[in-house]
């Protein structure tokens, strides 16, 4: 842990965070813990089946149950838009003529309370023509497939996706392509040309607090509604297109999150949730079990054909891919996914020639959506495996091969891109030092590396509200949400420090559309870069509104006065804040408001804008391996990220240390079983997330801080990074140890001791 | 949340058993819940009412009873990890209960309800073939006493009548000179595969083997062909060649195909965890302690 | 013989963090949904709904249970804590001063179950290996931090080891 004693006074401290108190006493307040007045509970009825035609849904019995307020099926929706979606507004709120998952609603029940909800349903009746599913990447693309779907779907609205490219006819929804320079040419040219074939499986995110969502309509025909969701804006944005009404009419707040990692990006249950409200003319909550999460969102799987090739002197040639990501049977923002997994496919190297291409797939699953990371782990698997056999090809050691084709900081990663922002060799520097990379490993054991580079979300927008109130405390009015990344108690921190205020003179207040301003999304690692410049210009603002009214006091240049201590200072004078507000209004009373907005905008970036930063992140593992049994076991691992700044050092551990763990979920333990379009592990009995017992002995969390970044006090973002390095990390170690090359996600026992048999036994497919 | 159902708690078997008669597959039996209202809640399940068997006489007690060891059917997990007359008579169990589950289940699941649940992926079963354990089952009409083997007859399938309780279960101690193992393997939250060995060692050899493979298969089974090939065997032997016993075993046992892997993979574990549990019973048998550690398993 | 007939309710006396409740509640209902809707205790979360998480857990008389799959008819004459009942008024208990100095919070969802379990390791066992932390915490999961600061904290609280001779 470090801090910046000296340097800045509360920025670089690991100060307490605002929210913990509240979360070790039980007085935190989330989603399912809020009722309102007359509030009716919801239940879905799900479909059974992958892939069916709906006959018939007869909700007539469900109705006339006492205590049911409300019971909808499609044909009920004539009131609203009933298609939604932030890329492709291809998910109906209740399956309409056909259900394309196991688990999509059908048919949805506000009442009195739960049990009565569940009486209910008990007696609608759904007649289902079951029709054949595809279930896989290799049926979804098999010529003359079923088709997941036939209309065609309206663009969402992200305008960067507005030219959404689907191949018709078939489960190919989008298509992204990215090239520079000449591949073909580049690949005759080249010494060592390797191409292989990865796999990301089915995870889920499992956050503890599953989605949910309160909705209550207004006598004017206004709409709150109270959503466990992470971009409250995108979430008023559906909503206002679904309900026909203006954004000043629908007020989205958002409490503490359980968790979120991407799961709750994009509206998932808040449309349901508005739609049973305005039916049943009462507040309805909707919560989700975590069988319901499973059945709502997960990760995008991926099978990723790579080609690498090298000089013979270890420089990178040529890149190229083909991608299909298995997006389930609703495009949330997979297609968005796809692409920036894809076009940081070179990650952190100088790759000349590139040709990348990227398909996402409908299939009869569960729908892919926003997981941390966001396409990059899928693509870093296979690309970070394949640089340690192109090592091993060259007799290069994978330290060294890294670091020469490494990126320097300010070259160019794409045209029209943000140049490289960071010092890339000071991260594998430090990560080959952490794990003693020049040691060999001992016997019975290997160590592996793996390095990613991820852009964030661009053109994207912050705002910020910073009120200095008379008595010389102050709001943040950010809509960062908190979903246990600290964000809150960060932006309290930045405030704290440009106001020159102690943090308990501070209050961040919760998310709230009607009142913190427009934010794009608490995701993409990009809230203490992007919202934590426009709280630093915020708050600024404000200062410079002190410094101006204090010169005016005393008649000393503007420029000569500094805040400190909650007053502005000069050589002679100091003046209390709310001394200042006093003389400037000639009263007790008044504020002072300021302002701060982050809209990079567009730019000529092949994603529409220009990343904000590169979030840099590098990982080392140390395995041993139960030869027997097929158990890898991670003794050791390292994880570097360069934060720019960590402005919370104790946090930024905090969120790599549950980064790595949750790595470390799909790299050994994690995957979604489906079987025939049934999912048969929905549940924690059946799908596996790492515990306690599972926490590396020795885990080690470094941040490279050369204040480089475009955020506050040159801070960067963090949070995804330490995920994603550790699944190529293990599987170089294991390689390293074994010889045996994995390709396939998670390396379970049995994957691995397959793998072992199979390397004993001579194949006639090299 | 679970479905209205009605809470009955008789005082006595008969009481019990009669609710059972009359309300047939409308009741469920009801001692620490941890099995039965996960699946009523998953809605597998529908019943009109529970017939709570924690108020019964006796049946919470753990008691020697003629040389044998008597653990009352709704004695918890962590009641048997502590009693005192378990590790006196029978430790090998009291530590594997300890091993059960998690520790919120260990506080109020019990012994009779899990042998009753028959899940697969269970420890105590398989354990409990070691001492030649028999479930005694009674009704109003009387009682009658199974051999484990003969109450768990397949996966979440017993032989217990409608009308019957589990009411407690009668375990045979080792005679001395007996060490003894508990092994368990596996990933997931319930086990993967759980093997129990003992080793009765008499000058200087062995003269009774007890090998239990459990959680892979439909049912725990005792493996009768891999115990005999140990008779006689020096401890040295054991250790020289625990790995024929283990192959022997894997090619016995019945395994299946699950979430928790295929037959194949199951059978190779068999021979795997057989070997190293015979490895340490036979070092507890010479005194010694192995400190092995491999992931994902648990020696007890 | 006594029954409680479907739709009907009984009395339960308990005590919640030290002090006396008395409720009248149907067979079915829950412990869990008993704190959470009519004891306005919402520090107890439910999760997996089937007793894997530890985000329910509850102590029954110093045991941790899950509130999710435990008859609230059960804790009649009984003592209930939940972690609204650690901390004495102001003051915290040392678990949770050290789950906020280690940094061992953040969505803070498995929180309240974590507390209370560490608690009842160390009523057990005051001076617990790091190993057996982790394995009394296998039914206790976390998906945010890692667990590495929430073993940290627990471990700072245990009692240290007095050496021997």
């Amino acid at each position: 842990m470090t801090g910046h004693p000296g340097v800045f006074r509360i920025v670089g401290q690991s100060v307490r965070r605002t929210d913990a108190l509240e979360k070790v006493t039980g007085r935190a307040r989330y989603l399912s813990d809020m009722e309102l007045p007359g509030m009716a509970h919801a239940r879905l009825l799900r479909s059974p089946y992958a892939h069916a035609r709906l006959l018939r849904v007869d909700v007539g019995a469900a109705r006339e149950v006492p205590g049911v307020y409300a019971v909808l099926a499609a044909s009920d929706l004539t009131f609203c838009d009933p298609f939604y979606g932030p890329a492709l507004r291809d998910r109906p709120l209740l399956a309409t003529e056909v259900v394309r998952y196991e688990g999509e609603p059908v048919v949805a029940v506000a009442a009195v309370d739960e049990a009565t909800a569940a009486e209910a349903l008990d007696l609608v009746e759904v007649e289902y023509e079951e029709l054949p599913a595809v279930t896989t990447l290799e049926e979804a693309l098999a010529p003359g497939a079923p088709v997941v779907h036939t209309g065609e779907p309206l663009a969402g609205h992200f305008s960067d996706l507005s030219s959404l490219r689907a191949k018709p006819g078939t489960n190919i929804c989008h298509q992204f392509d990215y090239t520079r320079g000449d591949v073909a040419a580049a690949l005759t040219g080249a010494h060592l040309v390797l191409e292989d074939t990865y796999t990301f499986p089915r995870v889920q995110h499992y956050s503890m607090e599953p989605h949910g969502a309160l909705a209550q309509w207004d006598d004017e025909g206004g709409l709150a509604v109270w959503a466990a969701t992470q971009n409250p804006f995108s979430v008023r944005s559906e909503l206002a297109k679904m309900f026909a009404l203006n954004a000043s009419r629908i007020r989205i707040a958002v409490p503490l999150l359980g968790g979120g990692f991407g799961g709750k990006t994009y509206a998932k249950l808040e449309p349901l949730a508005a739609a049973l409200a305005r039916v049943a003319r009462r507040p309805v909550r909707l919560l989700a079990s975590v069988e319901d999460a499973f059945r709502t969102v997960r990760r995008c799987s991926a099978r990723v054909r790579l080609t690498l090739a090298l000089h013979r002197d270890g420089r990178i040639a040529a890149l190229a891919c083909e991608a299909d990501f298995d997006i389930g049977a609703y495009a949330d923002i997979a297609p968005r996914v796809i692409q920036k997994g894809t076009y940081t496919t070179t990650g952190p190297y100088r790759v000349p020639h590139v040709k990348l291409h990227s398909n996402a797939v409908y299939t009869n699953t569960t729908p892919g959506g926003a997981f941390r990371g966001f396409g990059v782990p899928q693509l870093v698997w296979g690309v970070e495996s394949m640089m340690d056999v192109a090592a091993d090809r060259l007799g290069r050691d994978p330290v060294d091969l890294r670091r020469q084709n490494l990126l320097a900081h300010g070259e160019e990663f794409a045209p029209g891109d943000t140049p490289v922002d960071g010092k890339l060799e000071e991260s594998l520097g430090r990560l080959a030092e952490a794990i003693q990379w020049s040691t060999a490993a001992a016997p019975g054991r290997a160590k592996g590396i793996a390095a990613m580079m991820k852009a964030s979300v661009a053109p994207s927008v912050s705002e910020a509200i910073v009120r200095l109130h008379a008595d010389g405390s102050a709001n943040v009015l950010v809509s960062t949400v908190e979903m246990g990344q600290g964000a809150r108690t960060v932006m309290a921190q930045i405030a704290a420090e440009v106001l020159a205020l102690p943090l308990d003179r501070i209050r961040v207040v919760p998310p709230d559309t009607s009142i913190t301003p427009y934010d794009q999304t608490s995701s993409s690692s990009r809230s203490t870069t992007m919202v934590g410049r426009a709280v630093q210009e915020a708050a600024q603002d404000v200062v410079d509104q002190l410094r101006k009214i204090a010169a005016e006091m005393l008649s000393e240049p503007a420029a000569r006065l500094t805040v400190l201590d909650g007053a502005v200072v000069s050589d002679e004078h100091r003046l209390a804040y709310p001394d200042l507000l006093d003389h400037h209004f000639g009263m007790r009373g008044g504020e002072l408001i300021g302002r701060g907005v982050v809209a990079p905008g567009r730019t000529k970036a092949a994603l529409g804008g220009s990343t904000p930063f590169w979030e840099v992140a590098m990982g080392g593992a140390e395995i041993t391996l139960d030869e027997e049994t097929g158990a890898i076991a991670i003794e050791s691992y390292a994880s570097v990220s360069d934060v720019g700044r960590c402005i919370n050092p104790q946090q930024c551990e905090a969120q790599d240390e549950g980064a790595v763990m949750q790595g470390l979920g799909h790299t050994l333990l994690e995957e979604m079983v489906y079987e025939g379009g049934q999912l048969l592990n929905a549940d924690l009995a059946g799908y596996r997330v790492p515990r306690a017992g599972d926490l590396p002995p020795h885990l080690e969390t470094l941040f490279v801080e050369n204040g480089d970044g475009a955020g506050p006090f040159g801070a960067k973002g963090v949070g995804e990074g330490g995920l994603i390095p550790v699944s190529p990390a293990v599987g170089n170690a294991l390689a390293r140890l074994t010889g045996v090359r994995m390709r396939e996600l998670p390396m379970t026992p049995e994957r691995v001791w397959r793998a072992l048999r199979a390397r004993t036994r001579p194949t006639t497919n090299p | 949340m679970l479905r209205p159902f009605a809470l009955h708690r008789p005082a006595t078997v008969a009481e019990a058993s009669e609710i059972l008669a009359q309300e047939g597959r409308d009741a469920a039996l009801y001692a620490g819940g941890t099995e039965l209202l996960v699946i009523l809640k998953e809605g597998l399940l529908r019943v009109k009412s529970l017939v709570d068997v924690k108020r019964l006489p006796g049946l919470a007690d753990i008691r020697a009873d003629d040389g044998h060891l008597l653990i009352g059917a709704t004695a918890t997990h962590r009641t048997v990890e502590h009693a005192p007359e378990v590790h006196a008579r029978c430790p090998l169990i009291a530590r594997v209960a300890r091993h059960v589950a998690n520790v919120r289940v260990r506080s109020v699941g019990t012994v009779g309800g899990n042998l009753a649940f028959a899940d697969p992926h269970s420890d105590l079963a398989t354990v409990f073939l070691l001492f030649d354990a028999k479930v005694r089952l009674s009704a109003r009409a009387g009682e009658r006493e199974l051999a484990l083997g003969d109450f768990v007859v397949g996966p979440y399938e017993t032989s217990r009548r409608d009308e019957e309780i589990l009411t407690s279960v009668r375990l045979l101690p080792w005679p001395a000179g007996t060490a003894g193992a508990y092994v368990k393997y596996g990933l997931h939250e319930r086990p993967t595969l759980g093997v129990a060995v003992a080793l009765t060692v008499a000058g200087g050899a062995v003269r009774g083997a007890r090998i239990a493979v459990g959680c892979v298969g439909p049912r725990p089974q005792r493996l009768a062909g891999a115990e005999g090939r140990l008779g006689g065997w020096s401890l040295a032997d054991v250790e020289r060649r625990a790995e024929e016993v283990g192959a022997e075993a894997a090619a016995a046992v019945d395994a299946v195909d699950d979430l928790h892997g295929s037959a194949e993979y199951k059978r190779d574990m068999t021979r795997v965890f057989v070997r190293r549990a015979l490895l340490v019973a036979a070092g507890r048998a010479a005194g010694r302690e192995s400190h092995e550690r491999h992931p994902h398993t648990v020696v007890v | 013989m006594s029954v409680i007939p479907i739709r009907s309710s009984s009395s339960v006396r308990c005590t919640v963090n030290g002090r006396p409740v008395a409720l009248e509640v149907r067979p079915e209902a829950l412990l869990l949904d008993v704190l959470r809707d009519r004891l306005e205790l919402k520090g107890a979360r439910r999760s997996c709904d089937m007793q894997v998480c530890g985000a329910c857990t509850v102590l029954v008389d110093g045991a941790p249970v899950s509130a999710c799959t435990y008859l609230a008819v059960e804790v009649d004459g009984r003592e209930v804590t939940t972690v609204e009942g650690l901390a004495d008024g102001d003051r915290l208990h040392p678990l949770q001063e050290a789950f906020i100095d280690h940094g061992a919070v953040q969505c803070g969802f498995c929180t309240a179950g974590m507390l209370l379990t560490a608690k009842a390791l160390l009523a057990e066992d005051p001076s617990p290996t790091s190993e057996r932390v982790a394995e009394y915490l296998r039914g206790s999961l976390c998906r945010c931090t890692g667990y590495r600061k929430i073993l940290d904290a627990i471990l700072a609280c245990a009692t240290p080891k007095v050496a021997a001779g």
